[in-house]
Order: C-alpha cells, then structure tokens, then sequence
C-alpha cells in the first residue's frame, strides 16, 4: 500500500481573516438592488490573493469556495455545519458564516489544493 | 520495542485527545480530519452503513438523537444504554468509548503499533466506572490500560513543564471548566505521592453555555430594541421558528466574540440577513465590552467558587493552605474566570499550562514512566491478505465520480475508510465487504487524491494492496490544450518606447481559460470626444519569450476618445481580461477605472482581426527597426549580424510597399498574407539579434552579480547570501534558456538583493537623508518635512539606522510625483 503524501499547510490567520473579509463584502455586493461595479473589485482582490501574495514559489495561491445552497452530507469534512430547523435528511447549505478557503500548490506539474480553512455553514433540511 | 507505555489518553466527556512521550518531550497527535486541531469531540453517531466519531457526528447530536450519542461518559459503569435507531441497536457507554478510543488511534502517526496505553477519567468516578474505562480501552483493542485521573494528569503536565518532577509537598487545586463540564479537584503531594482528596463539580456548565447567554440575554434584547419583532426569541430558538438558521449564525457569532473578548477589551458582533415585522432590513453591528460579558457570566463564575468554599470547609483548609490553583479547560481563557476566581478565593491561580491539552499531556508523562507489560510477540500487527482491485475515471469534469473497487481475502470484521487528501471529505468507517462503491466528490480545478484504508475491528490499519486513488478534476477529459503561449503586449518600462510581452496563458494550458483582471497605469491620456486618441490593446500567441512583432495577432481591441464617458488621466488604472473558451472564442474585457466603463469584444480565430491601420503601422515600426539594428551592427563591426539583417531588408521593403497600397476596406486575404510576412521577418530579426541581446543581458547580469557579491561580504545577512547562492546556482539553467527575459529576471533578482542590503548602509541612508534634505523646499508638506529632517538629524547624531531608514521613507513619500523616480536614479538605487 502507498502512503498519500498528507500535506499541512500553515497560512498565516491574518490572511484567512482578511479573505473572510472580502467573503463578507461579495456577500453583500451580491445583495444590492442597484447597478454597481463591486465585483470587478473583489475579483481583483481574488486575483491578488490567487496570483500574487505567494509569488516567486511553488505556491499558486489561495481561493476560497461559497457553499451556499450545496447539499450538505456527514461525509463534508470541508465544512463545519450546525443544523437549523427539525429535519436531517436532505440538508442543503442556507448560511455561509465562512467559505472554504483552499491553499493551491503545484506537484510536479499537478495543482494541488489543500482546505486550510473549512466553511462554517448553516444547514437545513429542504423537506421542512 | 519501546519498555513504557508512552502514550496517554484524555478521554474527555465532551472532546478527547491522544498524546505520546518521545525522547523527553510530548507531542499531541492532531486529528487528521479536522485540519490541525488536536481534540475529537466525544461523539458517536451511527448509520446503517457506518459509524463516524468527531465532528461529522457531533454536528448531528442535537438534531438526531436516535443515531447520534454523546455525553455518555456520564453514564460509564451504569447499567443504562442508549438505543440507536438507525442500526436497530443499542449500545453501551463502554462500546461508544471504545469509538472513541479507537478513532483516536487513527491520529497517531508515528507508525507506533498502540498497544498499552495511559487513559484519563474524573477524580468523581468510581470503581465501577473506572473498570468500565478500563474495558473500553480493551475493546479497542489496549492490551494494557492504566487509568489517571485527570486533575492528577494536569498537575503532572504542570510539574514536567516545570521540570520539577520531584514537586514539595503542599496542596493545590485544579480548576477544570471546559466546554460543558465544570470539575474542581484539591490535590496533595505528600512524601513523594499524589493524590485527589476532594472535588466537586457540575455537568452542565460550561462555554457552550456562555455563548448561549450573549444571544439571549445581549444580542436578542438589542435586535428587539431597534427593530420591530413579536416574539424574536421564539422564532429563533424554536426549531420550526423562520429565524432559528439565524440563530445559529448568532450563536457562532457570539463564540467568536467571546474569544476575541479575552485579548481584547471590546468585540462586535453583526447581525444582518434578515427582515423585521415591518419589512426593514436588519442590519446592526453589537458592541459587547468586557465588562458586559463579565456581568453575563459572573453568577456561574460565582458558582464555581461557592463549590470550592465546599471543598475547603470540608477539608479545614484556608485559602494560604493552597500554593495555587491551576486553571485547565478552554473557558479558563476567559480572563473574568481567572482574576474572580483568584479575587474571591485569595489562592494565586495558575494559568502556566495549555488549559484545553494539559489532560493529554498529563498522561503521556505518566505513561513514560509506567513499563509495559505486555509479552513481546503480542504487539504484531494482525495480517491479513487483502487484495483490492480498483475502478474508476482517472479524469473527470463531473461534482462526484464514481469508485467502485472488488476486495478479495477474508473481510470479515473488517472495515474501510476512504478520506480525501485535502481535507474535505471522510466516508466515515464503512463495512468492508467484496464489492465497494462510493461517489467520490471532487474539488474543481486540482488533482484530487483519496486514500482507501482498512482497518481490523480494532482500528489498526490491515496492509492492502491497493494504490492512492488520483482524479485529475476539471481538466484532461475534454479540455484542450493551447499550442502556443497567449499574451499581451504591454510597455517595455526598461526600454523606453519599446513594448514587450506579457504571457497570459502558458502553452499547453487547459481551455477554457480566464485571465486575473491584469491592471497597470496608463501611459497617455484619453480626452472625452477626441477621435485622435486611442488606447491599443494587442492580444498574440506565440512564445512570450519573442519580440512582440514576432507572434501572431489574435485578438485586437481599439478604444478611441470618442467612446468614453469623462477624460481619462493618464497614470489611472486600466483593467484587461482575457478569456479563452473551449471553441477558443478570445474575449477580451478591458475596464477603465476613472470612467467605471467596460470595453468587451469577442475575437474568433476563425475570422483573424488584422485592421489594415493597425498592420500599417506595425510594419512601419518594424521597418525603422531593422534599419536600426543593422546601424547598430555595422557600427560594433558584428559583420555577421548586419548580413543577416540586410538580407531581409529587401523583403522588408516590399511588405511595406504593398501594405501601403493597401486600402482600409480591403476584402481580400492580402491583410492576413501581409501580416504573416511581416511575422516572418520579425522572428528573424528577433532570432538575428538574440545573441546581441543575450550578451547585453549576461553583462548587465554578471556585473550585478559582482556588485551583489562585494555588498553580501561586506553587510549581507544569512538569508540574503542564501538567496543570492539559490540565484547563482541556478545560472547554468537559466543561460541555457537562451531567453534575455530570463536572464534579466535574475539580474532583477540580484538587484533588489543590493537594494535591501542598501537600506541597512548608514552611507547609503545618510546619502539619501543628504539628498532629500537638499530638496526640502520641494516638499508637499513643509512642516512635516522640517520635523522629519530634524529627527533625521538625530538619528544621524544617535547612529539610529533603522529610524533614518524610516525618516528617509517619510522624506521620499513628501516629495512631488515623480521627484521619487528622479531621487531613485541619481542616487542609484531600485525601490
């Protein structure tokens, strides 16, 4: 039997908390009734965080990954989830308090991603 | 063999954790599940095909309770199990630790094969109970289990982090508030020997708790006061209530303050998402002090303390009979839980140790020191011969692919567990049975790894033969590759006048592609109206290591005054992204900033974009350029360079007499024959004079280098010589490129090695103080530049470097737009 190589990753908290922002604001742009341009700026920020704050390694950068509205099983070790409401069968993502924030690498050519930051999510069956 | 158990176990009520002496320190094992953290919550959930422990299962807990089951430490040694519906059974407190114990295995690493073992258990239980422990611990598979308990094992991980393993007789006390549990426990050592006299303590109180308080008695009470709500606690506490989402949200909400608020004094909570009676958006940010949430929480706090009183009436001790009282248990962060237990108390409190590892640690001391008696031969792994034949896509674009694997040998008892390598995704522990499928879900864009291990009925891995599972997502079914590199052309600011190439897209990259948004400033401005004034914007494929003029357009974009909203400045940002899709469709959308206005033009290469203006021009400057080179080659006496280069200026004349003739609506192939020639040639001259510009590069490189090297001997740091070692070691690799691009990367490299080396030189700072106070008249902010000049002065006077490198900053960043650059250059430095 092979081993996989377990790779673990520490990011610095400060550039979680920051992405975490920038979650937080696409959020809200999203909400917005009126005409903006917000998102071209938060994908600018997405663009520097992926391209930029790891330049000059092997490192790609970092993402991060909205779950909303997903299916939520027990076998999502990429979120943390509560369970709102009464049932557990068929749960779906109704909140994101934080997304996935995936680290990406390169292995011999490969991209790699590594979950540094799990999503922590409200679930909810969509029976109720 | 190792001679002593080594390993400990704190099997907790509400999280567990598993720790190992090694060469005099102990490591605690992370959970491989739960990124890094190094605890399992207490939990065991059960579906018909598998069991989870942890997290997953904890999830679960409140919401279904018939398949999950925590808290059942409390019930060890009773007769009571718990019925669980999902699997038709029940189980007893003893089987569900034995989960637990038997996860924990799982997190060690060290290729140790887990068969003595330390465990933990409450100062309160008794014998019954601690035998129930005990045999949890053999059904997971202990050959040898020895039981600790728990304020013992913190005091023991205090007392060897105090390396005093010899500790003086006296009394303490060990203050445990955890998660949900609260226990206190008087300790005595007495002639060598350590034991519990007395505790106390209360199973239903804990963080969990805390956080509860903050939503119902801070934050709901202030949502109410603002916004117009009937009943708002019921509809977010009543699990069929429309707001009870929301009010998990605020219970995770209030975690996060609650620990923000032991580092700091003040932390906000924000509540949004959702709409009052009245239709108004909720939309708030609660403040919540320290000294609120102390209030919130002082009568449990208080609680806590009356229990102790007990404890020492009970035992005719005064608070100076006490040398401390050690704090364990992640709530005694909580700054409010130490000073008013240290206040009301008057014993000096403890806070030396990792409240929420300390149990763990504890143990695994102890475990160093208790031999194992177990008979060598008994410690072999079990073998069994397991051959697992897989199945599945190597490649897929889908959310899920399907695993489908035939196991053949005996695989009863036996079960499997297949984990994602990132992180994201646990089976849980699954029946081992002859034929297995599962949908693996995969992770867009990367290489996912899975990895299948079985394991015996006591959770140790049984050797198989079977490979790591990799699927390559999102790429390599359908996608193709793209030939050439794609790439912008973009100004050349180390030569002036000229452009180069910026790669987009590398070679063999997988379509569809979309670029970052790339943004620089521009170089001109753009006036409201005026048709003369244009922005280019050239996409081309081939290498992006060629001249410009070499590689083919494929995507060209014009932006003339008359299409904008307001006068663009020049310097404001300009925004370009590209995007290629399957059927290579190139759109481009270029974004201006000052204006808030978006350009978007798709390009198909099947209909190839050559305006005749534009070709015009390009040939034009192509030309000039050939002239130049071949001045340039006469003149350095490189005959064989300046041949070359003349024999293609008669072709040269000829693309441009005929582009000349060319009319604005030609309709003809001509454009496109012209275009290509004009390529021809240009990949000519880029090959005739690459030479030239190698060596101009390799010069350039090799002097910096020199220079780098004098300054790294006479006040460069060690990682500074590191890098600049890795750079140098490297150069045969990046000579034989043949690329002046990537030489010149390197000499960059070099060079900004010197600059930071500069920055620490009291002659090259005071050089620069000089300057900058020679142009202090120029400065945008007189006063404060007087000021900083005066406080450059002194830190000249105090030799203080590392200020004047501040001041200096300060005195540049002063300074008119532009002066920067000038100040860069005549001093000699790259900032």
């Amino acid at each position: 039997m092979q081993d996989i190589k377990k790779v673990i990753v520490k990011v610095p908290q400060a550039y979680l908390d920051f992405i975490n922002q920038i979650f937080e604001i696409e959020k809200k742009a999203n909400n917005l009734k009126e005409e903006n341009s917000i998102q071209r700026n938060i994908n600018k920020m997405k663009g520097i965080m992926e391209e930029e704050f790891f330049k000059g390694s092997s490192t790609i950068g970092l993402t991060y990954h909205n779950p909303l509205g997903e299916d939520y099983t027990d076998t999502r070790t990429d979120c943390e989830a509560t369970i709102s409401g009464t049932g557990v069968e068929n749960l779906e993502i109704v909140e994101v308090i934080k997304p996935i924030i995936y680290y990406s690498y390169l292995d011999s050519d490969k991209v790699m991603k590594v979950i540094v930051q799990p999503a922590v999510v409200i679930v909810q069956s969509k029976n109720s | 063999m190792e001679n002593t158990i080594n390993f400990g176990i704190d099997l907790g009520t509400t999280n567990s954790a598993i720790a190992k002496f090694i060469k005099g320190e102990v490591i605690i094992f992370s959970n491989p599940q739960d990124y890094g953290r190094n605890t399992l919550p207490s939990v065991v959930s059960y579906k018909k095909d598998k069991i989870i422990v942890g997290n997953k299962a904890k999830e679960f807990l409140e919401k279904d309770p018939k398949s999950v089951v925590g808290v059942f430490k409390r019930k060890m040694g009773t007769a009571e199990s718990f019925k669980i519906k999902s699997i038709n059974e029940s189980k007893t407190p003893i089987e569900l630790s034995a989960q637990v114990l038997k996860e924990l295995k799982t997190f060690v690493n060290t290729g140790d094969n887990l068969d003595a073992v330390v465990i933990t258990i409450p100062a309160s239980f008794d014998t019954i109970q601690s035998n129930a422990t005990k045999e949890a611990g053999i059904q997971a598979g202990f050959k040898q289990v020895v039981l600790l308990q728990e304020p013992i094992a913190a005091s023991l991980a205090y007392a060897n982090m105090k390396k005093e393993r010899e500790m003086n007789d006296g009394q303490w006390l060990v203050y445990d508030l955890g998660g949900g549990t609260f226990d206190v426990a008087l300790i005595q050592i007495k002639h060598g020997e350590m034991k519990v006299l007395d505790h106390e303590g209360d199973n239903f109180l804990g963080g969990a708790d805390f956080d509860q308080m903050i939503v119902e008695k801070f934050v709901i009470p202030k949502i109410s006061e603002e916004y117009n709500f009937i009943n708002l606690e019921d509809e977010m506490k009543s699990a069929s209530g429309k707001l009870n989402a929301k009010y998990y949200v605020l219970l995770r909400r209030a975690e996060e303050a609650k620990i923000i608020l032991s580092s700091k004094t003040s932390a906000e909570i924000v509540v949004d998402g959702f709409e009052d009676e009245d239709g108004n958006e909720v939309d708030m940010e609660i403040t919540i002090t320290r000294s609120e949430f102390n209030e919130l929480i002082k009568s449990n706090i208080d609680g806590t303390i009356e229990m102790i009183k007990q404890i020492l009436t009970r035992n005719s001790l005064k608070p100076s009979d006490l040398q401390f009282n050690l704090m364990v248990g992640g709530s005694t962060y909580i700054p409010y839980v130490r000073s008013r237990v240290e206040e009301v108390l008057q014993i000096p409190v403890n806070c030396e140790i990792d409240p929420t590892t300390a149990v763990a640690v504890g143990a695994a001391y102890y475990a160093a020191t208790k031999p194992k008696e177990i008979g060598k031969g008994t410690g072999v792994k079990p073998t069994t011969a397991i051959s697992i034949k897989t199945s599945y896509n190597k490649a897929s674009k889908e959310k899920d692919e399907l695993f489908s694997a035939r196991v053949t040998g005996k695989t009863e008892g036996l079960s499997y567990r297949i984990t994602r390598q990132d992180g994201g995704f646990d089976s849980g522990l699954k029946k081992l049975t002859e034929r297995i499928s599962e949908d693996l879900p995969l992770v867009d864009g990367a290489f996912n790894f899975f990895s299948f291990v079985v394991y015996d009925s006591q959770n140790n891995i049984v050797e198989t033969d079977i490979e790591p599972i990799g699927i390559n997502s999102g790429f390599g079914i359908s996608g193709q590759p793209i030939p050439e590199d794609i790439c912008l052309e973009v100004d050349d600011y180390d030569n002036p006048g000229k452009t180069r190439l910026k790669p987009i897209f590398f070679k063999n990259s997988i379509l569809p592609l979309r670029s970052q948004a790339i943004s620089f400033p521009l170089n001109k401005g753009l006036i409201e109206g005026n048709d003369d004034d244009f922005i280019y914007i050239n996409v081309l494929e081939g290498s992006h290591l060629a001249l410009p003029e070499a590689n083919k357009v494929i995507g060209f974009m014009k932006i003339r005054g008359t299409q904008i909203k307001r006068d663009i400045a020049k310097g404001s940002d300009i925004e370009i992204t590209i995007s290629i899709s399957e059927s290579r469709d190139i759109i481009i959308s270029v974004y201006l900033n000052m204006a808030d206005q978006e350009f978007k033009q798709t390009f198909n290469p099947k209909e190839r974009h050559t305006p005749v203006e534009f070709l015009k021009e390009q040939v034009e400057e192509l030309s000039e350029k050939l002239d130049l080179e071949i001045e340039e080659a006469s003149e350095k006496e490189d005959f064989e360079t300046a041949s070359a280069l003349s024999k293609l200026k008669k072709e040269m004349e000829s693309v441009s007499e005929e582009t000349e003739s060319l009319t604005s609506d030609d309709v003809t192939d001509k454009r496109y024959q012209l275009e290509d020639k004009k390529r021809k040639i240009a990949q000519e001259i880029d090959s005739a004079t690459k030479n030239k510009r190698i060596q101009q590069v390799k010069a350039h490189y090799f002097e910096t280098k020199d220079e780098c090297e004098k300054m790294l001997d006479e006040n460069g740091n060690d990682h500074e010589r590191k890098t600049f070692n890795d750079i140098v070691a490297q150069e045969s690799a990046f000579f034989s490129t043949n690329s002046p691009l990537k030489i010149q990367e390197k000499s960059d490299e070099l060079y900004s090695i010197i600059s930071r080396i500069r920055w620490r030189t009291p002659e090259f700072l005071v050089g620069i103080f000089k300057w900058c106070r020679d142009n202090q008249t120029r400065m945008n902010d007189q006063a404060q530049a007087k000021s900083l000049v005066d406080a450059g002065v002194f830190a000249i006077e105090s030799r203080n470097w590392e200020r004047l490198a501040e001041i200096n900053s300060g005195l540049l960043n002063l300074l008119p737009r532009g002066a920067e650059k000038e100040a860069t250059t005549r001093i000699g430095f790259g900032l």
